[in-house]
């Protein structure tokens, strides 16, 4: 008897449990008009946190614009940097605005917009690692740190191969290794690079110079999601037309841009 | 002692109960899996199958390593605990409380960027082995300590009467009983470690954990990916837990250990 009751007890659980999925599944229709937009707040100044937490940098406020440009409220997902694409393929975002670059494997599992901006890889070394040019970096014993996933890693992976390739997950950890000697360099783009070398001044270097193509950023969306990505692509040729960033430049990277400019370096949105 | 009747089920309710139990558990995961639309597509590993095995394998012997530096840790400080010497009975506790109360994400970042880097540990393997058995060994100590507290003072008096020498005490009284009392717990302790060395991805040491988020970045599938490098773990895990098991039910009947645990 007791045992039956156990069975029906474990029966009524794992049946609440369904029903808890699909109501969960039905709850999301009701939201959406909601735009939810997935990028990983830890990229200033695009994507990065105010002093009280909110989100703020470049991508929100294009996200916040492109929602004005649907009529859809803008909801702001903080996600890891693995975990934007699985998130766009559950529909847990409707879109990722996130520094993202355009790349052939990418493409393969989401759909990207137009590029709105274009980036350059570069190289933030330690002082005393003797590194004057990407190439210096591709031979043994040399030690690599990029942040897992990212353009760098790819790079890194394909075209540094006779070095050792750390691919950690943040930012910090590769500049604090190259500070500290553990690595040789770090490869990102040309903004962290500079920002980076500017508050490490003693122990860093940075090799701004581009030594491969500019990389393009895109909206992503899910794959086949068709309509949403039309809209996206009118709203980028109307952003830009309407000097939509320049204002952003102005508003966030004044300095830097100034700095670009004396270096003869292109500009993100140019 | 109170005597339980131990009736063994018959093997057809086993079954039974096994089956029931595997389907809730199956159809639950599919119908989850189905109600987001998700499609599973486990092929796309199969070329990634040397980096994942050489991960695996990082991750045993990275397990292994830690096991055997954090028992000698764990026995060094268990013993150090219960020292005269006050130095040593602060020190060898302080290590343990602040190595339990401390996350161990802190513990790697702290002492592969600040400790490790001032004193020159530069390997990540190395470093990797150190913190983890670190961590490992303040739990260890505390099971090692208890084992030695749970021996009934009598096995002493015992010992001294029949004219044991404290050397021999420790050969043939301590050391069987408390082995006997602590490796079903020893052994619970390894699945952890198995499972706290995933942590170790961080500073890019390449185990199973950093080479399913490596393969991610790649294929970016991320739900097969840590589906089956989840699988593998447990595969480690439930292997150690049976082992547990046999090691539990061996001394259980010599020592009554379960009266203890």
């Amino acid at each position: 008897m007791k045992k039956l009751g156990l069975m029906i007890m474990v029966l009524a659980i794992a049946g609440s449990l369904l029903m808890g999925c699909s109501t969960a599944s039905k709850g999301t229709e009701s939201e959406k008009k909601m735009l939810t937009v997935g990028m990983e707040l830890a990229y200033p100044p695009f994507e990065t946190k105010d002093e009280q937490g909110n989100p703020s940098g470049i991508s929100v406020d294009l996200a916040y614009a492109l929602g004005e440009y649907l009529g859809r409220p803008v909801q702001i997902e903080n996600t890891n940097w693995d975990g934007l694409i699985p998130s766009l393929q559950t529909g847990k975002v409707d879109v990722v605005i996130s520094s993202m670059t355009i790349t052939d494997e990418r493409k393969d599992v989401v759909d990207f917009s137009v590029p709105y901006a274009k980036s350059y890889l570069a190289l933030l070394v330690n002082k005393n690692a003797n590194i004057n040019q990407a190439e210096d970096l591709n031979q043994p014993g040399k030690v690599v740190d990029v942040k897992k996933g990212t353009t760098g890693n790819i790079y890194a992976t394909k075209n540094l191969t006779n070095a050792t390739v750390n691919a950690l997950s943040s930012e910090t950890a590769c500049v604090t290794e190259v500070t500290q000697g553990k690595a040789d360099a770090f490869i990102y783009d040309q903004l962290t690079i500079y920002r980076q070398n500017k508050a490490n001044p003693d122990t860093t270097k940075a090799i701004l110079i581009p030594f491969q193509d500019s990389e393009s950023w895109g909206i992503a969306v899910n794959k086949g999601n068709e309509e949403l990505l039309i809209q996206i692509d009118s709203f980028i040729e109307e952003f830009k037309a309407q000097g939509g960033f320049v204002e952003l430049t102005d508003k966030y990277l004044k300095e830097e841009k100034q700095t670009f400019d004396a270096l003869g370096f292109p500009w993100f949105f140019d | 002692m109170k005597q339980t009747v131990n009736k063994e089920p018959s093997l057809a309710n086993k079954v039974v109960s096994a089956i029931f139990v595997a389907v809730v558990l199956i159809g639950f995961l599919w119908f989850s899996v189905n109600s987001i639309g998700l499609e599973l597509d486990f092929s796309t590993l199969y070329q990634y199958r040397q980096r994942l095995w050489e991960g695996f394998l990082m991750t045993v012997i990275i397990s292994i390593a830690s096991l055997f530096v954090s028992l000698v840790i764990g026995s060094l400080t268990a013993m150090g605990q219960n020292s005269r010497i006050l130095i040593i009975s602060y020190f060898c506790r302080a290590y343990v409380q602040i190595i339990r109360g401390t996350p161990l994400l802190v513990q790697i970042y702290f002492f592969y960027y600040i400790i490790g880097t001032a004193w020159g540990v530069d390997n990540r393997y190395v470093a990797g082995v150190v913190i983890l058995s670190i961590f490992e060994g303040a739990y260890i100590s505390e099971i090692i300590r208890g084992g030695l507290a749970s021996i009934d003072r009598q096995q002493y008096e015992v010992a001294r009467s029949i004219g044991l020498t404290p050397v021999k005490t420790l050969q043939l009284v301590t050391v069987p009983i408390l082995m006997a009392r602590i490796l079903p717990a020893l052994a619970g302790q390894f699945a952890s470690i198995i499972k706290d060395s995933s942590l170790l991805s961080v500073i890019a040491v390449i185990e199973l954990t950093q080479t399913v988020q490596e393969i991610s970045a790649d294929n970016f599938r991320m739900f097969e990916n840590y589906l089956f490098v989840g699988a593998l773990y447990f595969i480690l895990t439930f292997g150690v837990s049976l082992f547990s098991g046999v090691l539990e039910r061996r001394y259980n009947h010599e020592y009554r250990v379960n009266q203890y645990l």
